[in-house]
């Protein structure tokens, strides 16, 4: 049992800090600022969004009701595709499917996934004597930084060029200018090199159609693409909630997501089912053509399925991780992800709730304002405070009893 | 048995004082309805004006938040401070000077609202009743604070005295005590059969009877979280302000997407709640109006805190409204 006293009082100083914090205030006033000017942009101009995010709360109800029958489909349907399907209880065995996939003393190109982060995959994966790069550039900044992720879409939200050009200079033993050109350009020669020597790239996914085995992967810097299609093997590490009935579904899923991550369209979009193949030569179909030979998905619950079962908690599995709602939280945009631990600001408490804790995350559900802005920003209209409340109920009731 | 979880304690102290005292910080009755003056208003009947003794906590809960700002929430000093009342026979420490370091000024505003949003009422045509000895505490911050199992309890003794007032209607001033009483105690407890409406609801209905308020500059809403998101009040402000002739400019984020004033952050985190203030009044003072309006008493408190350069004049609405008959 944690003492909440003791772990309140510093999780406070932090929050208070970084509160006062030079550069995340000024970066945070940007981003809010960009984020809501662009979101109402992408919705004005495919006004069909807000009607298209109700109907994927539909698809998102049925598939938590039915996730298990879905998750049953979809490894079956990998398999066909002749990809191999896994599902992982928690993060110890989802580490040691991965590294028994892998194996030790190979290099590993990564691309961003918050379940990645959940399950501190890295770590796990450099303890078994691999060498892993992150290879979406505010990740790197991070891994360079032995820095945590401050914001679920733009990690290094905290970090301003200056930094990253000290950051850079050390790392790349050379002067790298405070210049954003220039700090994207020397870590793009950087990875260009580890992708084609990677023996492995990890990705996560932001939805999977059931039907067809399908994953999604949406992104901007093209790094996923690399990732997931030069090294001969492809990994990836997918929550069970992530999972919808069809591929149609999915992709209305994956509109309303990037939409409300504050784009009209996204850079990229990766749909894979199965490692590449070609039936050029007398139509006969050959595994392993110019991308992956080999293709994995790790389906990992974590605390999901408990969250699943418990009707209180459920729709918090609906989240897209736009993170939309973080822009609009008046402690995050004074905190960033201070006001968090994997998982971020209040929907993030109720998540840590389940991935951890509710005596880890009580110090976060206690600094949720419950106001409900994130509400009204919310795709999914997660009712994030009603959570908050009963979590709180949750933490006090030892106290009680 | 599992180990004692140990929680900040003003948590506890919070909770103890409601659950035992009916008030958050344990203001008696005699100290709570020292608002009605002159007002002699009858303990029954059929509109029942409820404060909750909300306002009057204010000037209490600031005096207490300066205290905190400089005591570690986790010290044991803090918590003497917070338990002053109850500690004060094992301590030696004078609860009386923790509630007499509330300034003088701040105690008769605040105090002054529930005097002049009854005021207003009756002179609506409202026959009010106040339950002035038997007025208890909503019990919402049990209900913030996740103390469910103690509400539930709480809850009934509220209810009991509520419905001894024979009351058909209850006029919330506070948007926490109509959302406790519209939302949650229906779902926890045997609520009498009563409508539940806030001031400005009962304001808006008769609002064509309101005498006009000289004010030749627009003035700016605040609009509270809990009044426009939970209760979806929001419009009827706007009526008002039309009706007695004031025009208005809207902030950047009003209405259904206002910016939480960082109240409820203020007992657990001060300072941040503090900062938080301060941005929303930047917000409103952003709109160039030199004064703004604000619906509910914790974010009047909160507002006030993140205001100390005075960036722009605060008034709660009733204080505004009632402007109209001091003319």
């Amino acid at each position: 049992m944690s003492d909440f006293n003791k772990d309140f009082g510093e999780y406070k100083k932090d929050l208070d800090k970084a509160s006062k914090d030079e550069n995340i205030n000024r970066a945070l006033g940007r981003a809010v600022k960009s984020y809501r000017e662009n979101t109402d942009a992408a919705l004005a101009k495919y006004p069909h969004t807000l009607a298209l995010a109700e109907e994927v709360r539909g698809i998102k109800d049925y598939s938590m009701e039915n996730n298990k029958q879905l998750l049953d489909q979809a490894m079956k349907v990998i398999e066909s595709n002749h990809g191999k399907a896994f599902y992982a209880e928690d993060r110890e065995a989802a580490i040691r499917i991965a590294n028994e996939i892998i194996g030790t003393g190979k290099v590993i190109v990564k691309g961003k996934s918050m379940l990645g982060e959940e399950l501190k995959l890295r770590e796990g994966l450099e303890e078994a004597g691999n060498e892993v790069w992150e290879t979406d550039l505010g990740e790197f900044i991070l891994q360079l930084k032995k820095d945590r992720p401050m914001h679920i879409l733009s990690p290094a939200i905290h970090v301003p060029r200056e930094q990253v050009a000290e950051i850079f200079s050390k790392f790349f033993n050379k002067e790298v200018p405070p210049d954003i050109a220039e700090e994207v350009a020397v870590v793009r020669e950087f990875l260009r090199e580890k992708y084609f020597t990677a023996d492995v790239g990890i990705s996560g996914a932001n939805v999977v159609a059931a039907d067809t085995g399908q994953i999604v992967i949406i992104e901007n810097e093209g790094n996923v693409r690399l990732c997931t299609g030069a090294p001969p093997v492809h990994i990836a590490i997918v929550g069970i909630e992530k999972l919808v009935p069809t591929f149609l579904d999915a992709m209305k899923t994956a509109e309303v997501t990037w939409r409300y991550a504050n784009y009209g369209a996204p850079g990229y979009v990766n749909i894979i089912s199965g490692p590449s193949k070609t039936g050029d030569i007398e139509k006969v179909t050959t595994y392993g053509a110019h991308g992956p030979k080999e293709f994995y998905v790790i389906f990992v619950d974590n605390g999901r399925s408990k969250m699943m079962a418990d009707k209180n908690y459920r729709q918090a599995l609906h989240c897209l991780r736009c993170g939309g709602c973080m822009y609009e939280c008046p402690v995050f945009q004074v905190t960033a992800g201070h006001f968090g631990r994997t998982y971020l600001s209040g929907i993030g408490s109720v998540w840590e709730s389940f991935v951890d804790s509710v005596d880890a995350a009580a110090p976060m559900l206690y600094t949720c304002l419950r106001c409900g802005r994130c509400v009204e920003r919310c795709p999914m209209k997660i009712e994030v405070p009603t959570m908050v409340g009963k979590l709180r109920s949750e933490v006090v009731s030892d106290d009680t009893e | 048995m599992p180990a004692k979880k140990k929680i900040p304690p003003v948590l506890e102290i919070l909770r103890d004082n409601i659950v035992n005292k009916g008030n958050p910080l344990a203001l008696n009755a005699k100290q709570n309805s020292s608002w009605v003056k002159d007002l002699e208003l009858p303990a029954k009947g059929d509109i029942l004006f409820y404060t909750g003794g909300e306002y009057q906590l204010l000037p209490y809960i600031d005096s207490l938040v300066k205290t905190m700002t400089i005591v570690d929430a986790t010290s044991s000093a803090f918590s003497l401070l917070m338990g002053a009342r109850k500690l004060v026979n094992m301590t030696g420490i004078n609860a009386e000077k923790i509630y007499a370091s509330a300034l003088a000024k701040d105690k008769d505003r605040y105090f002054s609202i529930n005097y002049k949003a009854a005021s207003i009422l009756r002179k609506l045509g409202y026959e009010i009743c106040y339950d002035s000895t038997g007025e208890l505490y909503s019990g919402a911050l049990l209900h913030e604070l996740g103390f469910w199992k103690e509400l539930k309890g709480y809850a009934v003794k509220v209810s009991d005295a509520i419905r001894a007032t024979g009351a058909k209607t209850i006029v919330c001033i506070s948007p926490h005590s109509a959302e406790m009483f519209k939302q949650v105690y229906p779902e926890i407890v045997d609520f009498p059969q009563v409508e539940v409406k806030t001031f400005i609801e009962m304001v808006w209905e008769k609002r064509d009877l309101l005498p006009p308020v000289k004010y030749d500059s627009p003035v700016v809403i605040h609009d509270s979280c809990r009044m426009a998101r939970d209760l979806g009040i929001f419009q009827q402000f706007r009526d008002v302000l039309d009706a007695v002739g004031v025009s208005y400019v809207e902030p950047y984020r009003c209405k259904e997407w206002t910016t939480c004033c960082g109240g409820p952050d203020k007992m657990l985190f001060p300072e941040l709640s503090k900062i938080m203030g301060g941005r929303r009044v930047k917000e409103l003072a952003d709109t160039g109006a030199a004064k703004a309006l604000i619906s509910c008493p914790y974010c009047l408190s909160a507002i006030e805190s993140g205001n100390k350069d005075n960036t722009i004049l605060v008034d709660d609405f009733v204080e505004f409204i009632y402007r109209g008959y001091e003319n």
